[in-house]
């Protein structure tokens, strides 16, 4: 998990469609995780991924877990670019259009010292 | 150690599917540590500190108290990482896609486990509410 840059997240005013976007982001590439001997080499990532709600509201409530989400089901995509220096590899995915996610949400969430259970 | 050929070997035995959700798992390792941990090898120094913690968000404790969030996004489950939040959030996983590398190869992504999301709001840590908004990638 990593901070967002101010103007990296873009959520219209009715909440219902986000747009994230970061540029060289410095993650670790680690293909074997999660192997005890998973090697990692340094990487920069780069992507933009946008999320749209469809019609399908959902909440999910978990008085135990103390969580509760209420929005809608949604469409995801992403386009990404990542480079590996140390071993001189890239990667850049088609664009934002050839991909879907099978499952995605977006929504409002309370949880821990926020959640009050639904009565 | 191993040469610069077995790395490279290495890397094209491997999946793209996997790529991600290595990076995915650095990703989320890396915030949720302390500045001196995540300094690896520094020597330890003196800071001022908040008692209670640092204002870095809490994770969810039930789902690994290390701060890796190791669970994909999906019906029914928790879509934060951050425990004490309230806010936007947008999860999503199981992605479905296609790229190519800079040799030319057509490599697919996307596994159950690849999967993205964001928090945007408030969290209380260091015994105050907090603003910010974050990244699971």
């Amino acid at each position: 998990m990593v901070p967002v840059p101010k103007g990296g997240l873009i959520i219209s005013p009715d909440g219902l469609t986000a747009t994230l976007e970061m540029k060289n982001v410095a993650v670790v590439d680690q293909p074997k995780w999660p192997a005890l001997d998973a090697v990692g080499m340094p990487a920069i990532m780069s992507f933009r991924m946008i999320w749209k709600a469809t019609d399908e509201k959902i909440i999910y409530d978990d008085p135990q877990k103390q969580f509760r989400v209420e929005g809608y089901r949604a469409a995801a995509q992403i386009e990404a670019q990542v480079k590996v220096p140390s071993i001189g590899f890239s990667w850049k995915s088609d664009p934002l259009s050839a991909s879907q996610a099978n499952f995605a949400i977006i929504g409002d969430e309370v949880n821990g010292r926020y959640y009050n259970p639904m009565k | 150690m191993s040469s610069i050929d077995d790395v490279r070997s290495y890397y094209t035995r491997r999946s793209f599917l996997s790529t991600a959700l290595g990076i995915a798992a650095a990703g989320s390792a890396s915030l949720l540590l302390s500045d001196d941990i995540a300094a690896g090898n520094k020597p330890q120094q003196l800071k001022l500190r908040t008692y209670n913690g640092s204002t870095d968000p809490y994770p969810i404790p039930w789902l690994d108290k290390n701060g890796n969030h190791n669970q994909p996004a999906g019906p029914q489950l928790e879509p934060s990482h951050i425990y004490h939040f309230k806010g936007r959030v947008a999860r999503c996983a199981d992605f479905v896609g296609m790229g190519t590398d800079n040799r030319g190869n057509r490599i697919a992504f996307g596994t159950p486990t690849t999967d993205y999301g964001f928090m945007q709001g408030e969290y209380f840590a260091g015994r105050t509410p907090q603003t910010g908004a974050f990244t699971h990638i």
